[in-house]
């Protein structure tokens, strides 16, 4: 059996596996304690693995790997390696010591939920543990909280034949494996928010707060499918009388909701099951939320963009969930300070995102009457048509087109005949002297204002609208600067609701009205930049990322398979004629390409062609978005600096942050272009604040 | 028939969503719904005889999976205030939206 485990072992690393793979050297360690392997052959483990920590020309995160899976095994095996090996012991202690001092952490900054080292210090996660194997160690490896049951037989089991464990060989570094990403701990209470009068909370370095975290996050992983469940396993853990367990639950899984890059499950899953805490338990859960929620909002100067899109959405969702109830009196101090500030921007976000899910009104009532909240109240998602009789701002001759095409539109013509009660309209481009311009801003605006509003009911009659005018509105946007007008329109009509411009940008990028490439430069133009601290710009932008993303991975994929699929074919019998005549029968009938039809060469080729093209938009896609943060912010630093002005300010942050999370949020595709980044964009004449994140971004893999 | 019926159900990708407020709109269920992916279309209950909501609506998701999560995370929930009932539909067919008025 030993031996099974640990080719098990051997699997999982060749496999990636390294959660198994660190649970296995955990379980061989542990069966030191039962006598069932030899604590020599263990060392040797451990040895093999410090070489593999300790091999030159491999990437960080690997060699960090080794050492987090021997540490992460300690806390079982310390107390019996003390007392039986304890000068290999000590050994391997100075050995973690020096790689641990030695390690580069550029990562770090990055993935911290509070950017300024508060209270509590968002340690590195290998760091951190060993600190706590540190304290571990100096208290004579003497643990509390892991369950031993084979203590009950060690008479029993001291008689036991040991075995020794078989040479570890690690696979070697390839360029195709991929490792665990760095961490860092969130940590959010310490004993004196928890009640004077029960358990005390384990400090940030005892063992004990690792391990119970550990535990807390296994019983989430093993049950968040079924939040009921989830809420009740983690309430009944076993011990739960020697710890704060409502604090440490709240923290485990605000920790997991906040984590960086990427939180491991649907945010929502977080939210209804802390609701679902909340409704199991209500006589603590419901307060330690609200003590967690003001920890939260106090230091959420530093918190990072992606933490409180995060915060944000979530308290508004729970909020929802029980009558918008909470004390936001205590919040009115925010109503004095700076607007970007993320205080009053929090609460703002927060209102708005409560809108989303209620109605006006009810937004209005939730707030105190007595004070100023109206600052911060989200504005009456109402549509702003510029185009009517009584505006005096517009010339009289464009109103009266527009009226027609309302008229037009009510008569239900067809899509082109209403579309000529705009022919006449001058084109403002031409007056500004450019006599053969394309296309014409000011027909653009009218019409798309016009549909709008006359669609502005609910989704569904503004989907209608799009998709009646479908043509015509994708032959109006045929150059970029065109589709850039599109979406500026959106935007005069709908800047009062922002759910409504992001689901119709989304639409338009399906119905491919609008290309990923023009919404990034429509975000990043002048027009947009009033809105630049608000949260749906960047859910906006993140949305058209990720449309970039699954669609260069949905040709991927089918390329993928299709080479599979001409491999098989080609091995099996070299398709013999018969075959081939069956395959065309089918395509026949059934007049498309059928899946498991065997594709040809030249398919494969124009597969290759469409894979590569969508790959270009994407790397374009992002070299876009990239140039547009370095040259907002450098012109930002250069200004204040010509001002002589401090340039950290509310907006910096922010914008700086922004760019941060592009990086992590889409890590995984970016990283595809790291190379083009850095020769064509993050250059030394790039200021170093900002080439500074670009930096961080690649530590994360390195 | 029965066992078709069936399939369709374990491959479907819309939800009917029951108990709403009738004063809850498209807008409010696709804040909510859309937090577990993104939604191919929402079609709103209608009172048959006055063509206003009345409490129910179905939601159809592009992937299968997206609409597991909202089974998952969205149903015995609240939105405004009441507790969303969802439960797999085998797809929506025009006429279906409106209900008994």
């Amino acid at each position: 059996m030993v031996e099974s485990m640990a080719k098990h072992l051997k699997d999982y690393l060749k496999n990636c596996e390294w959660e198994k793979a660190r649970y296995s050297v955990r379980f061989l360690s542990d069966l030191v304690n039962c006598h069932v392997v030899s604590a020599g052959s263990l060392i040797q483990l451990y040895d093999t693995m410090m070489e593999a920590a300790l091999e030159p020309n491999t990437p960080q995160v690997r060699r960090d790997w080794f050492v987090y899976a021997i540490l992460s095994a300690l806390p079982w095996v310390g107390r019996e390696l003390f007392e039986k090996k304890e000068r290999d012991l000590d050994r391997l202690k100075e050995t973690i010591d020096s790689y641990i001092s030695r390690r580069v952490k550029d990562h770090l900054v990055s993935l911290r939920v509070w950017t300024g080292q508060t209270l509590h210090p968002q340690e590195e996660y290998l760091e951190c543990l060993w600190f706590q194997i540190c304290k571990l160690r100096n208290d004579y490896w003497q643990e509390k909280h892991i369950v031993r049951p084979y203590l009950a037989f060690d008479t029993l089991l001291s008689e036991a034949l040991q075995h020794s464990l078989p040479p570890l060989n690690p696979p070697r570094h390839t360029e195709s494996m991929v490792y665990p990403m760095p961490k860092v701990i969130f940590r959010m209470f310490d004993y004196t928010d928890c009640p004077e009068l029960g358990p005390v909370l384990p400090g940030a370095h005892s063992i004990e707060r690792y391990l119970i975290e550990e535990h807390l996050s296994q019983i989430l992983d093993q049950n968040i499918p079924e939040r009921k469940e989830c809420a009740a396993a983690l309430l009944a853990f076993p011990q739960k009388s020697k710890v704060p367990l409502e604090y440490m639950i709240i923290e485990v899984i605000l920790g997991e909701l906040f984590r960086l890059p990427t939180p491991q499950y649907l945010e929502i899953a977080y939210g209804s099951l802390m609701i679902e805490l909340c409704k199991s338990q209500p006589s603590t859960i419901p307060q330690v939320l609200a003590q967690a929620v003001e920890i939260l909002f106090d230091r959420i100067d530093t918190m990072n963009p992606s933490s409180f899109d995060r915060f944000a959405n979530w308290f508004s969702y729970h909020l929802s969930n029980f009558q918008f109830k909470w004390s936001w009196y205590d919040w009115t101090p925010c109503l004095e300070m700076e607007q970007d500030h993320p205080k009053p921007r929090f609460v703002q976000e927060v209102l708005e995102k409560c809108l989303r899910l209620s109605y006006y009104q009810r937004v209005v009532d939730i707030v105190p009457k007595e004070k100023n909240f109206e600052k911060l109240l989200p504005p009456k998602p109402e549509p702003r048509y510029k185009y009517t009789e009584d505006n005096n701002n517009v010339d009289p001759v464009v109103v009266i087109a527009a009226q027609n095409l309302i008229a037009s539109v009510k008569r239900k013509t067809t899509p082109e005949e209403a579309f000529l009660t705009l022919r006449d309209l001058p084109n403002p481009l031409q007056e500004e002297g450019e006599p053969d311009a394309p296309y014409n801003p000011l027909k653009i605006d009218v019409l798309v204002q016009t549909l709008l509003y006359l669609g502005a009911k609910s989704f569904t009659h503004a989907f209608q609208a799009l998709a009646k005018y479908h043509q015509i509105l994708k032959a109006l946007g045929s150059y970029e600067e065109a589709q850039i007008c599109i979406l500026r329109s959106v935007y005069e009509i709908w800047h009062d609701h922002p759910q409504m411009m992001t689901v119709l940008v989304d639409k338009m990028l399906r119905t491919e009205i609008v290309e990923c490439s023009a919404v990034a430069n429509w975000l990043f133009s002048r027009d947009m930049m009033q809105d630049l601290t608000r949260m749906y710009i960047w859910e906006i932008l993140d949305m058209t990322i990720r449309k970039m993303s699954k669609r260069v991975a949905k040709l991927e994929r089918e390329l993928a398979e299709s080479k599979e699929k001409l491999k098989a074919a080609a091995t099996s019998d070299g398709s013999s004629d018969s075959e081939a005549e069956y395959g065309r029968g089918r395509k026949r009938k059934h007049g498309v390409d059928m899946p498991s039809e065997k594709p040809t060469e030249e398919m494969i080729e124009r597969m290759e062609d469409k894979v590569e093209h969508a790959q270009t938009d994407q790397k374009n896609l992002f070299l876009i978005i990239f140039q547009r943060f370095i040259m907002i912010l450098s012109e930002y630093i250069v200004r204040c600096d010509t001002d002589g002005k401090d340039f950290k300010t509310h907006w910096y942050r922010w914008t700086l942050g922004r760019l941060q999370q592009v990086f992590l949020t889409h890590n995984e595709q970016v990283h595809r272009y790291s190379d083009t980044l850095e020769t064509l964009l993050f250059t030394s004449d790039v200021d170093s604040h900002i080439s500074e994140t670009f930096k961080q971004f690649l530590a994360l893999r390195s | 028939t029965r066992t078709e019926q069936e399939r369709a159900l374990l491959q479907t990708t819309t939800l009917y969503v029951g108990n709403l407020s009738f004063f809850t709109t498209e807008e409010q269920i696709h804040e909510l719904f859309s937090k577990c992916g993104d939604l191919r279309r929402i079609i709103m209950g209608l009172d048959k005889v006055n063509r206003t909501p009345c409490g129910f609506c179905f939601v159809e998701y592009y992937l299968r999976a997206d609409a597991e999560m909202a089974m998952r995370y969205v149903n015995g929930t609240r939105l405004d205030d009441r507790i969303v009932r969802t439960d797999w539909d085998a797809g929506f067919v025009e006429g279906r939206q409106y209900g008994r008025g």
